[in-house]
């Protein structure tokens, strides 16, 4: 064979078993099995990255869907769950406002409200502001259209003000 | 003398016009084929062992240096290098240079190709990463033991580096310095560390003297495994450097070692 094609192969088989060497290193499997499902889970990882770069990045509609179902029959983790696949790069308003509304919805109390959720509910709700400025829901079944309008409902439940101790706030919706 | 008996000798042949022999001339070069002498078998071999085998060799210790076996479930471990390891494996490439194990005009030239300064590039890159491996690989994880074999590798070779080596000189103090920092890693501390268990308080009773060693000196707890792979590790490093020629260029072979 000559000189050149084997300085060719030997970059090229270098430069992979190099790439490998460091793609275990990072993924850290604990067991051979291991290895084929973080390979997997990279190469999913990468792809969509490339799409993000090249910007032709979408969201897994059938996943949204299925989000999109779960959330309205209230069943928030599971919505959440789906709604985080459709959309792994965190780059589509539509889903994190989704996202946000789940974390209100579930966090929300007649007596009190949780806190710890209503704060990753403000987490994205920033993050749909960042992706689009004006981004207005178009979901009739939502009173609260705009993130806006979530991000106050957010910060208003987690204040603590002597409204809180007024007994007609029983009575009141979850919007 | 003999040139002169030659000349004095008469022309006993017929002279041919200018012509004519010049036809002869074109019909003789017509009949010679330029054979084109297949590379040697040996050339193709040394460049297989340097393109090759070399970095694979030593991206397989860049692999096995920092692969640890859990001593209680025998699961992977890979532990990433330390800083120090970086340090220590630019102190040696630079030794390497001193010593004239690698002699720079001999691997990076700009008379070469770039396809061969490229590959020659990828082989010392290889020879970088599994350098700071191997040093991954001797250097206790934590504690101090860390710390006071890592003064000892830098005492090492900071003192090498201001010492006059050859190569095989070199070679023969690499193989002690790892041989022994192999022996108080896998063997002493090793022998130190306690067996993994599900009770803390059974272990101490069980192994005392091996439980305050393991807590005094912060010891990890690795499989028995551990010393195997990294033995292998040493093994095809120092198998490596042996076979890495001192220069690529094609003059310079009797620089191989």
């Amino acid at each position: 064979m000559n000189e050149k094609y084997i300085q060719i192969l030997g970059v090229v088989l270098t430069f992979l078993y190099g790439a490998f060497v460091v793609f275990l290193y990072a993924a850290e499997p604990r067991s051979l099995e291991e290895i084929s499902m973080k390979a997997r889970s990279t190469v999913e990882s990468a792809m969509t990255k490339g799409q993000v770069m090249t910007g032709t990045y979408e969201i897994d509609s059938s996943k949204f869907n299925e989000g999109l179902q779960a959330f309205r029959q209230d069943n928030f983790i599971a919505a959440r769950d789906s709604l985080s696949r459709a959309d792994p790069e965190k780059r589509d308003a539509k889903t994190q406002f989704y996202i946000a509304y789940s974390f209100y919805r579930q966090g929300w109390g007649r007596v009190s409200n949780d806190d710890a959720l209503f704060k990753q509910a403000l987490e994205s709700v920033l993050r749909v502001t960042t992706i689009d400025p004006n981004f207005r829901s178009d979901d009739a079944n939502l009173q609260l259209r705009t993130p806006a309008e979530l991000r106050n409902e957010l910060e208003e439940g987690m204040k603590v003000t002597i409204d809180d101790f007024n007994p007609l706030r029983l009575v009141r919706e979850r919007k | 003398m003999e040139e002169t008996k030659i000349e004095n000798e008469a022309v006993t042949g017929e002279l041919l016009p200018a012509d004519e022999h010049e036809d002869l001339a074109v019909n003789k070069s017509s009949g010679i084929a330029v054979a084109v002498l297949p590379e040697p078998t040996s050339s193709n071999q040394r460049f297989f062992l340097r393109y090759i085998a070399l970095p694979f060799s030593f991206i397989t210790v860049a692999l096995l240096g920092g692969l640890r076996l859990n001593g209680a479930d025998s699961s992977l471990i890979f532990l990433k290098p330390p800083l120090l390891c970086l340090i220590f494996s630019a102190i040696m490439l630079a030794l390497f240079f001193r010593a004239g194990l690698i002699r720079m005009d001999g691997w990076f030239s700009e008379e070469f190709s770039m396809l061969k300064n490229l590959a020659n590039g990828a082989v010392l890159a290889a020879l970088f990463a599994a350098t700071a491996q191997l040093f991954n690989s001797l250097l206790p994880e934590q504690g101090l033991p860390f710390w006071v074999v890592g003064f000892c590798f830098f005492w090492t070779l900071w003192n090498n580096l201001f010492a006059e080596f050859d190569t095989k000189k070199l070679l023969r103090s690499l193989g002690g310095l790892f041989g022994l920092a192999f022996v108080v890693k896998y063997l002493v501390l090793a022998n130190l560390t306690a067996p993994a268990s599900d009770s803390w308080l059974r272990s101490i009773f069980e192994n005392p003297g091996k439980e305050a060693f393991t807590w005094a000196l912060d010891l990890p707890r690795f499989s028995a495994g551990t010393g195997y792979i990294q033995f292998f590790a040493i093994t095809f490093y120092l198998l490596g450097l042996f076979l890495l020629p001192a220069s690529t260029r094609d003059s310079d072979h009797h620089y191989e070692i």
